[in-house]
């Protein structure tokens, strides 16, 4: 029976689900049909497989050939297909054995020479091969790395159809030695990769780089400095309001520098959408440190949140997932831009919907808004100062959404740095190592108070259950009281005091918050003009 | 018409009547007044109907040249028939959450038939709180719209400490003082009640739609009009003199040589009932009505809730339903959401005597004039950015000090 089955996984955002295909050679009029809702790219597919079977010196089957893909229903895109189709076909045909083809699952685009090409999003297809009891994988040398992070999976790394194929008929490679290169998943890849194997990063938690970015350079910001921490450890949304070159955007490339390294499910999560993004760097297969995205401000809707027609591809929010969103001149967005990521503060995912499928992307992040107070953007100062009318500011900044900024727990306005203020501030800097530990002791510390709910940061805890569960130490609240009778802050504004107040808490390793915490969490609150 | 029907029916009969009547008739017309005095509504509705004097007992028509403004009145009410609406939406009166009162209900405040013949047939209501039990401790604030932010600062402040102490706020629902003073009775989580001068589901000023909500859904907001009844200059001054009469006692804020607000007095003054005034600068026009009825009216000078609550107390009840001390809301159980009076220790502002040791040294730490970045103030005070932080929250919190452009100042008080 010329009839052969291969496997691959088509991937929906960063689900994947495992795909059957069917190569039948039957007699007829010579013609590939591929079947079960393929899209352009996989329908061209025929011309690069027949053009790769011939180049790879084995015989194309001159008669009628279907490839069916099944299950039908499920939209499969792109190239991803090839080389499971490419075997399928020389499977049917009998020129590779039918069961070695059927246990192993394939991965990889077919240049016309035959050679193998990497694919977008290999590691939640191969987490989901492995899910789906598939021990074996079969992908491009470039791909290996990171299907290898998949814990008890074989890896095959080929680079050309021929070598798969011989692998798969038990042939040794032309040098002698085996056709591919085997790697056993969850354990090191010799030489390859030195960060894996060591288990340890770079740059995040200051190796000793000079050149890499400290907290300690933004001099004169204590209190920028302070909520940056507090915005890390909390997990807090935070806004930077302030002239040009007080330091904003500088501030914002520093929150990376301490946050702690992700755990190895959060750097799954984190390096599965960015495989799906196609933005992994070469070398890194496994991302650890907390990404940090800076979209331009001419950014679209769909590349902040996910889009697009065809593929749909995870935007910046969702390549943020435990990381920092940092919007640069926020007021310069467009408006359906920042409102467009309400949902995803919300609910910590981006659900695109389009009329053939709903995807679902990851978008757990900290959200970082900087802004100039006015248009202008010039300094205020005696000789120069700036000439917007209080409307005009009022409007600038009015941009950014009332809601959007209802989720912004931390707000800090930085204003131009004096010479005494940087004098004064030498004593107080401190490296982004020092703070990074700070930080994530009181992670520890949130992690172990949220036990049993769903969230992991105080950022993320809804105002009620703060209130409800979570109440500060008794006698805190007098002076904030005080405030709220005078006008200073509103009863919403107390809320996120207290939030702030609990990672300060955290911070220092106290229990529950205290009246310190608490008034230090309304100096931060209080340090914007309003 | 139905002597037969139960006592409960006359009365749904009644009810429907008077509504029916607040769309024939402008709130305030002496004489329908007059004719409700003497007859049940569901006469006089009746009479209208069949243009047909009603009764002629005494004080009703008895002479020619009042039969002939009764004559008059009764082509007026006529007028209006074909607009009124039929009975079952009459009935309906639940329908928006929209509801009336009529006098006799058991949410009828008494303090209404203080204007006799000038009494509301009815009144219209949005909101589920009890009219009557509302009003049993209420002040009337009212002033100009063209407020200051004094006015605006002052009565929102004064409104919120007599809503914190379980007193009603009622007001115009204008611009300016009024909006102030609902505001800060709902910031204070109190019943606060809004008369209008137009229908209550007719949002005038329409910038004050939200507002209206907010007032309905934690209080109050009352019209005699009945709803989509468009407001008019002449009604404001006849919704005055319910607004003067709801309260247990009148307080202008801010209030020019001809405002409305000083019409709103006059009614206050002709019930008997106190009439306050919080003094502003000599020289600012919005306060020169205050001023005058200060001079003029004999009204007494008031500058905080507390004042208020005194010169009323004695006319209401003792001030028992005030909330506890701090002590309250700093129970294990107090959120942040709760709020509690300060206690009276709290009630002067603090003094640098009251602070921290830490806090004191950061305060003076403070220069005199220009601001002081974080840092250079910790510095200054020789203690660690931690308790920089703290004490300048906590300053910032009692008003000592604030942001500015250099970091922090000393707040000119």
């Amino acid at each position: 029976m010329p009839l052969a089955r291969t496997y691959s996984v088509a991937l929906i955002g960063v689900t994947g689900h495992v795909v059957e295909i069917e190569a039948d050679i039957a007699n007829g009029l010579p013609a590939v049909i591929v079947v079960g809702l393929p899209d352009t790219a996989l329908r061209e597919a025929r011309d690069r497989i027949r053009a790769a079977i011939t180049n790879s010196h084995e015989e194309w089957p001159q008669r009628k050939i279907t490839v069916g893909l099944s299950p039908a229903s499920l939209p499969k895109r792109g190239s991803w297909f090839d080389l499971a189709i490419a075997i399928g076909i020389l499977a049917a045909a009998g020129k590779v054995p039918r069961a070695a083809a059927a246990g192993v699952m394939f991965f990889g685009e077919l240049g016309l020479d035959g050679r193998l090409r990497p694919v977008c999003g290999v590691l939640p297809a191969v987490a989901r091969a492995a899910e789906k009891g598939f021990g074996t994988v079969m992908v491009a040398e470039q791909n290996a790395a990171e299907a290898a992070l998949v814990p008890g999976v074989r890896v095959i790394a080929v680079h050309s159809l021929t070598t798969a194929a011989d692998w798969l008929r038990g042939l040794p490679g032309p040098d002698g030695q085996p056709a591919a290169v085997e790697y056993q998943g969850g354990q090191d890849l010799p030489g390859r990769d030195g960060r894996l194997a060591s288990g340890g990063g770079a740059q995040a938690a200051g190796s000793g780089s000079t050149m890499a970015p400290d907290l300690a350079e933004l001099l004169g910001q204590s209190m920028a400095r302070r909520a940056a921490e507090v915005c890390a450890a909390g997990g807090h949304h935070l806004s930077l309001l302030g002239p040009p070159g007080a330091g904003k955007t500088m501030l914002a490339e520093r929150i990376p520098t301490i946050l702690p390294r992700l755990d190895r499910a959060a750097a799954f999560e984190v390096t599965a959408v960015h495989s799906v993004a196609g933005t992994l760097p070469a070398q890194v297969p496994l991302l650890e440190d907390p990404p940090f995205l800076a979209p331009h401000h001419t950014a679209t809707k769909a590349a902040i949140v996910g889009g697009g027609s065809g593929v749909i591809r995870p935007g910046s929010a969702s390549l943020a997932h435990r990381g920092v969103l940092f919007l640069d001149e926020a007021p310069e967005f467009a408006r359906d831009v920042l409102d467009a990521l309400r949902q995803p503060l919300e609910a910590g995912e981006v659900v695109v919907a389009r009329s053939g499928i709903t995807t679902r992307f990851p978008a757990r992040f900290t959200l970082v808004l900087a802004a100039n107070p006015c248009p202008c953007a010039r300094v205020a100062g005696p000789s120069e100062g700036c000439s917007c009318s209080p409307a005009t500011r009022r409007r600038y900044l009015g941009r950014i959404s009332g809601p959007l900024l209802d989720r912004v727990d931390v707000k800090i306005e930085l204003e131009p740095v004096s010479r005494k203020e940087l004098l004064s501030d030498r004593t107080f800097s401190e490296s982004s190592l020092t703070v990074a530990r700070r930080v994530a002791q009181a992670r520890q510390r949130a992690a172990h108070r949220l036990q049993g709910t769903p969230w992991r940061l105080n950022g993320e805890v809804p105002g009620s259950a703060l209130r409800r569960t979570w109440p500060p130490a008794p006698g805190s609240l007098t002076v904030l009281e005080r405030s709220l009778d005078r006008g200073l802050i509103t009863a919403r504004g107390v809320v996120k005091i207290v939030r702030v107040a609990w990672t300060l808490a955290d911070l220092a390793g106290r229990p529950r918050p205290t009246r310190d915490d608490c008034d230090a969490a309304l100096g931060l609150w209080l340090g914007v003009r309003r | 018409m139905s002597s037969g029907s139960s006592p409960r029916e006359r009365l749904s009969e009644e009810k429907l009547a008077r509504a029916a009547l607040t769309y024939l008739a402008e709130p305030g017309d002496p004489a329908l007044g007059a004719l409700l005095a003497i007859c049940s509504p569901a006469e006089v509705l009746a009479a209208i109907k069949a243009d047909m004097l009603p009764g002629t007992g005494p004080g009703c028509g008895d002479t020619p040249a009042s039969r002939a403004a009764l004559g008059r009145a009764l082509g007026r009410w006529r007028a209006r028939l074909p607009t009124l609406p039929h009975e079952e939406r009459l009935a309906g009166t639940s329908r928006d959450g929209i509801r009336l009162s009529c006098p006799g209900d058991a949410d009828w405040p008494g303090a209404l038939d203080q204007l006799g013949q000038g009494r509301p047939y009815a009144l219209w209501l949005r909101g589920h709180t009890d009219l009557r039990f509302a009003c049993s401790r209420s002040v009337s604030m009212v002033g100009s719209r063209a407020a200051t932010s004094y006015g605006g600062h002052v009565a929102g402040e004064i409104a919120a400490d007599l809503g914190e102490r379980g007193w009603t706020v009622v007001s115009g629902g204008a611009y300016g003082i009024d909006a102030a003073a609902h505001r800060g009775a709902l910031a204070a989580e109190a019943v606060t009640i809004a008369v209008l001068a137009c229908g209550v589901d007719y949002p005038y000023p329409a910038g004050h739609a939200d507002l209206f909500a907010a007032i309905a859904g934690q209080g109050l907001v009352i019209s005699e009009w009945p709803p989509g009844r468009r407001p008019a200059r002449t009604r404001f001054l006849v919704r005055n003199r319910v607004i003067a009469a709801l309260g247990c006692g009148t307080v202008i804020v801010e209030a020019g040589e001809r405002s409305g607000a000083l019409n709103t007095a006059r009614h206050a003054a002709t019930l008997g009932k106190p009439l306050m005034a919080v003094p502003g600068p000599v020289t600012s026009a919005q306060s020169a009505g205050c001023h005058r009825i200060l001079r003029d009216w004999a009204a007494s000078c008031v500058t905080r809730a507390a004042d208020i609550i005194e010169l009323l107390s004695p006319l209401t009840v003792p001030d028992a339903l005030a909330p506890g001390g701090v002590a309250d809301a700093l129970s294990p159980g107090g959120g942040p959401g709760q709020r509690s009076r300060p206690g009276s220790d709290a009630d002067r502002p603090p003094s640098r005597d009251d602070l921290d040791p830490d806090s004191a040294r950061v305060l003076d730490a403070l220069p005199a004039r220009g601001g002081a970045g974080t840092s250079t103030i910790a510095v200054e005070a020789g203690v660690d950015l931690d308790t920089v932080l703290r004490c300048l929250g906590r300053l910032a919190g009692y008003g000592f000090i604030e942001r500015c452009d250099r970091g922090w100042r000393l707040r000119r008080s």
